[in-house]
């Protein structure tokens, strides 16, 4: 699937209605909280018992993973491919670059919910759990991407 | 974009500089600039999804001035 065919929509409509536990997170869920960052890519975190249902789900959008869900699982990440490019996690937990240990359970419970169609769900980390996830990694953009959802919930740091 | 610039953007920052840059105050002037975006950006789109073709817009611009036919991470 060429990137121009790809139905943004519609995969993410297949991803809520497959019931598979995934939390967007990465600069995508900063664009939909109001932020104009740019990115190419999309990244989830979703349940490592989910793997599954999400690759079925993708599956629907052309998208191939690059590992079966028992290496995915081994591995913690795997990605989902076309002309699209999907990272996506499967911890139960993740540690930050200073060592706290972050639950996708807990996360998940927290999760905000934002309506693209009637039909069509995203789940974001609340903005302290996506600030968490810019953590995973310590990147230039991931320490841009804090401070400005810092700015978003109203902290001076 | 090129091996040597996704080097800088992509490289990993040590502790000491993520914290230094983490914990310095956001300044009245750098918070007005961001709230200005996202008021620009959330008038413009109101919608996500909206908001969302734009990034996709906007990053198959990036794509094609930069010559990333291949490059992911802009």
């Amino acid at each position: 699937m060429r990137s121009a065919d790809f139905d943004e929509v519609a995969f993410f409509r297949s991803a809520h209605q497959s019931g598979a536990r995934a939390l967007l997170i990465g600069r995508r869920a900063l664009v939909l909280l109001g932020l104009p960052v740019l990115t190419a890519d999309y990244d989830f975190w979703i349940s490592i018992d989910d793997i599954d249902k999400f690759n079925r789900a993708a599956a629907s959008s052309e998208l191939t993973p690059s590992l079966d869900a028992e290496a995915a699982r081994r591995r913690g990440r795997y990605v989902l491919e076309n002309d699209e490019h999907v990272d996506v996690l499967v911890a139960r937990s993740i540690p930050t670059v200073d060592g706290v240990p972050v639950a996708f359970d807990d996360v998940w419970t927290r999760r905000q919910t934002i309506s693209l169609a009637p039909d069509a769900v995203v789940c974001v980390p609340e903005i302290d759990d996506l600030i968490l996830t810019k953590r995973f990694a310590n990147r230039p953009k991931d320490v841009e991407d804090i401070r400005l959802l810092n700015v978003l919930k109203g902290k001076d740091t | 974009m090129n091996d040597r610039l996704r080097a800088v953007v992509d490289r990993e920052l040590t502790l000491e500089e993520s914290h230094v840059y983490l914990k310095a105050p956001i300044t009245p002037r750098e918070r007005e600039g961001v709230l200005e975006l996202v008021r620009w950006f959330t008038a413009r789109y109101p919608t996500p999804v909206e908001r969302l073709a734009y990034v996709r817009r906007a990053t198959a611009r990036w794509r094609s001035v930069s010559g990333a036919t291949t490059a992911r991470r802009p």
